[in-house]
């Protein structure tokens, strides 16, 4: 029934939308109601998409069990523009996952943003993005893909700046929407080449060209990744994901760590076939090096959501490392494992932060673990699963892809991801170290209190259930058709205990974990690192990226830009603007201003006959 | 009607229109030029029914009908606008109305 | 020669226009448009369109100028003393007599019109509804079928101007500050 599982995509996509309107257009001052509101209609969501997933069991509707309805809207040439869902095995997944993660951390943000007097507006925003990145998921072009791309953005850029008054989170979007464009601009020069080489923008109609193609150009699959650099917060776009904390805390779990930049991810296996060999080559080195380092960065960070975020970076290397190795399944499948647990991190890090009275630095905590135990519970869960503990979520997807590494050809990407292996057991240690153990550093901290269950249930279900058990759900609920292609990579790369992933994330973890917890407890109130060598601190710390950027803005940018400026100046502004614009009125305005402008209406009267006079001559005339 | 033709009806209508134009141009009253206006209006109206005559079409006639609708439109709006102009300037004299200058 | 009853509607309708455009009176210049209204009026029924002639009279002669003598009398503007602005009034012939003939050349010396309609008498009418008729009925007609979506703008126009109205005349008393 391929009528009735279109229509179900008609409601997943479209109640967000109507709920965002309904937010912004009439409940901008009851911010409760609209808090619910939300919040129902991403469980009724949840719920729609969970059915969807379920769907393949029985209804296989077409031979591959895809759901597809396209209408048209504009035929351009030979180009035709349209809009519809292409709902494969992988949406199914990514539909899940987003709804589902979204739904909990809507329960969450009701909780978190209980005083906030914008409530109406925050929860507007999240159903636009709900309605966005749904829109990518199910988009069955290049185009609509863009165009939810774009409102992704948007809405990313309008929940960072949820705290607009205050200048950080104002630059911090800013910033964000502007590295965006960098790697948009990219897209959409790709979204143009796919249209002059293949003339068309189809996903389906792409595949069959690129399959009956010998070689991709490179540029196509290059253009095409540079959005997914963009959004993914992939090397050298990645500045903008730090700086983006700056939004409130669910926005964080929800856009900036499960979704949104796992989007990217999704984006890239969807056009996978369109990837030249060089474009993944790229992405995997590039991957890996940044899940390197971004992990090691990860340490030298006291703010507890940037240190997350820079997990995250790190997990979005490994993602895009995957993709670069040829196993976007796995790629996928990390996604989701990730989605699950960096959302809790990122809620549990809500929690503490709200707990806390809304302080967010990691060295002014401690011994939260009696005083919130729930949060700490689920956290610490969270956290043995990022660090991709045997039968966690995390080590079905992180393995695997350690594993793909391994038996690929690059000794560097193994090496760069058994060294990211070990940085995120590294600062997963010392988050727990700092923030749960040992004693309260500061009178936030002693004051700590539990949450409200709004909170806590998200975190629990989240935490408990989806990391912890992760793995096993995937097989038990996921039904076989929609996952076959993460079970067929399983297979492919079947680990055992022998395989170096398995050693090197067991080394890892017990030399990384055991040893940051040793470490980091010897100092209280400050960093150990950087009181032991203050210069890898600052190494780490220091944002050589945006420096770059910034020397670059400055010494380059700018220079061609006042070059410019000047030539306008003179050119545009001095001969064309003025001469023209400035002398003409200037003589004829002297001869004829005590005529024209005199302010009294018969005289304007007067002139708009003369005008309308001529007018008629002319066209009689002619 | 034997002998008009639709020259005669158009040079009505068009001194008409001249007329009233003239009047727009140099009354100062506010009221007069307005109704100098309506005038105008009224010309060209009796232009349209005399090419909608002359050519056997019911187009022109029906948008005489339109052009009735709106200047009773125009006509309830600008008099409100000249009342509440009364009331603020206290004239109507367009002489006294130069702000745009000023 | 035109007919008979053409030229004194003519020289009604032009000669109250005169008295509209150079009257120093309001009330006046009022009457003149009346008069100059039910002249065009009289020419609208000499163009065998009696339902247009009938609803000039009611609506413009009628309730338009109602209101336009109301509006003259509510504000009572103080007629202009002095002496009468023989500069001015002769100004406004010169420009309307040069304008005139402008209108002359244009529909009688240029002989575009004539080219175009030779015939001194309008063709016979037609009981065709589509064409010319003297019936209000094909005013109806066309009115609900060919201009059903003009008709509705009108009548939406006309509750915009009722609104506007309203809110206009509302004594606002920080627009008078």
């Amino acid at each position: 029934m391929p009528s009735d599982l279109s229509s179900l995509v008609h409601w997943i996509l479209f109640l967000p939308l109507g709920a965002a309107a309904l937010s912004a257009l009439f409940l901008r001052r009851a911010g409760a109601l609209a808090a619910w509101f939300s919040t129902a209609v991403a469980f009724v969501i949840a719920g729609l998409a969970l059915r969807l997933l379920l769907s393949v069991g029985g209804n296989v509707t077409s031979a591959t069990g895809d759901v597809t309805w396209h209408v048209e809207l504009a035929k351009f040439g030979g180009v035709s523009l349209g809009f519809g869902y292409l709902i494969d095995a992988n949406a199914r997944l990514m539909l899940f996952v987003v709804s589902f993660v979204a739904a909990w951390i809507h329960l969450f943000s009701v909780g978190y943003m209980k005083d906030d007097p914008a409530r109406g507006r925050f929860f507007a925003g999240l159903s636009i993005f709900m309605f966005s990145i749904l829109g990518i998921v199910v988009a069955d072009n290049l185009l609509m893909t863009f165009v939810y791309w774009e409102l992704v953005g948007f809405s990313s850029y309008m929940l960072i700046a949820h705290y607009f008054d205050k200048d950080f989170a104002a630059a911090a979007s800013k910033k964000a929407f502007i590295t965006n464009r960098v790697g948009d601009l990219g897209f959409i020069l790709g979204i143009a080449m796919c249209l002059s080489l293949y003339g068309t923008v189809d996903f389906a109609a792409l595949k069959d060209h690129a399959a009956a193609a010998k070689t991709i150009p490179v540029a196509v699959g290059a253009l095409l990744m540079c959005g997914f650099l963009g959004k993914s917060a992939q090397f050298p776009l990645h500045v903008w994901l730090t700086d983006a904390m700056a939004g409130p805390t669910p926005v964080s779990a929800l856009i900036h760590a499960a979704t949104m930049v796992a989007a990217g991810v999704y984006f890239m296996a969807r056009v996978s076939f369109l990837l030249a060999p060089e474009v993944l080559h790229f992405i995997a080195i590039s991957g890996a090096g940044m899940a390197a380092l971004a992990g090691l960065c990860a340490l030298a960070q006291t703010d507890i959501k940037k240190s997350l975020a820079y997990s995250t970076l790190a997990h979005l290397g490994i993602m895009g490392c995957a993709l670069g190795l040829g196993h976007p399944e796995l790629a996928l499948m990390h996604m989701a494992m990730h989605a699950f647990f960096k959302a809790t991190l990122f809620l549990g890090a809500g929690s503490v932060i709200h707990g806390c009275h809304h302080e967010q630095d990691m060295l002014k905590m401690g011994g939260l673990l009696k005083k919130m135990p729930l949060t700490a519970a689920t956290f610490v869960a969270a956290t043995l699963s990022n660090c991709a503990v045997p039968f966690l979520a995390g080590w079905y997807s992180k393995d695997a892809i350690i594993e793909a590494a391994y038996h690929g050809d690059h000794v560097a990407i193994f090496a760069f991801l058994a060294l990211a292996a070990l940085a995120t057991c590294l600062y997963s240690g010392r988050m727990i170290r700092l923030v749960f153990l040992g004693e309260a550093n500061s009178e936030e901290a002693s004051h700590a209190h539990e949450s409200p269950w709004t909170m806590t249930l998200p975190l629990v279900v989240l935490g408990l259930v989806y990391s912890v058990a992760g793995g096993f759900l995937a097989h038990a609920i996921i039904p076989a058709g929609s996952l076959k292609p993460v079970e067929h990579a399983l297979g492919e790369v079947s680990f055992h205990l022998a395989a170096p992933s398995t050693i090197v994330g067991l080394l890892s973890l017990v030399v990384g974990f055991f040893g940051a917890l040793k470490f980091y407890g010897s100092v209280r109130g400050a960093d150990a690192l950087q009181v032991v060598s203050p210069r890898t601190y600052h190494l780490l710390e220091h944002r050589w990226m945006d420096g770059l950027y910034r020397w670059y803005v400055d010494a380059v940018q700018r220079r061609v830009a006042e070059f410019i400026a000047f030539l306008d100046l003179l050119i545009i502004n001095g001969v064309a603007v003025r001469w023209i614009g400035g002398g003409v009125p200037a003589v004829l305005g002297y001869l004829s201003g005590r005529s024209f402008h005199r302010g009294q209406t018969r005289a304007y009267a007067f002139w708009i006959v003369l005008g309308s006079l001529f007018l008629a001559w002319f066209l009689i005339a002619r | 009607m034997e002998n008009t033709s639709l020259a005669h009806h158009l040079i009505l209508a068009g001194l008409l229109f001249v007329l009233g134009l003239t009047g727009v141009l140099l009354r100062r009253n506010l009221l007069v030029v307005y109704m100098c206006l309506e005038l105008m209006l009224a010309a060209a109206t009796l232009a349209l029914v005399a090419f909608s005559r002359f050519n056997r079409t019911m187009d022109g006639a029906v948008l005489v009908f339109f052009v009735i609708t709106v200047a009773a439109a125009e006509v309830a709006v600008g008099l409100a606008l000249i009342v509440a102009l009364f009331r603020k300037r206290g004239t109507v004299q367009s002489d006294a109305l130069t702000s745009l200058r000023d | 020669m035109p007919d008979g009853l053409f030229i004194f509607f003519a020289a009604l309708t032009l000669g109250a226009a005169l008295l509209l455009v150079l009257s120093r009176n309001a009330v006046t210049s009022a009457m003149g448009m009346i008069l100059a209204l039910v002249g065009v009026a009289a020419d609208f029924f000499l163009l065998d369109a009696y339902f247009l002639g009938v609803l000039q009279v009611l609506v413009y002669a009628g309730a338009v100028m109602v209101l336009f003598l109301f509006i003259i009398m509510l504000l009572d503007t103080e007629d202009p003393t002095g002496a009468y602005p023989w500069k001015t009034a002769a100004l406004g012939l010169a420009t309307f007599f040069l304008l005139a003939a402008g209108v002359l050349w244009l529909f009688h010396w240029s002989g575009a019109v004539a080219a175009v309609k030779a015939g001194a008498t309008p063709p016979e009418l037609s009981t065709n509804p589509a064409e010319f008729t003297t019936a209000a009925k094909s005013f109806g007609r066309l009115l609900y079928t060919k201009y059903l979506l003009p008709l509705e703008i009108a009548g939406f126009l006309l509750l915009v101007a009722l609104v506007g109205v309203v809110s206009l005349s509302k004594d606002n008393p920080e627009s008078n500050a």
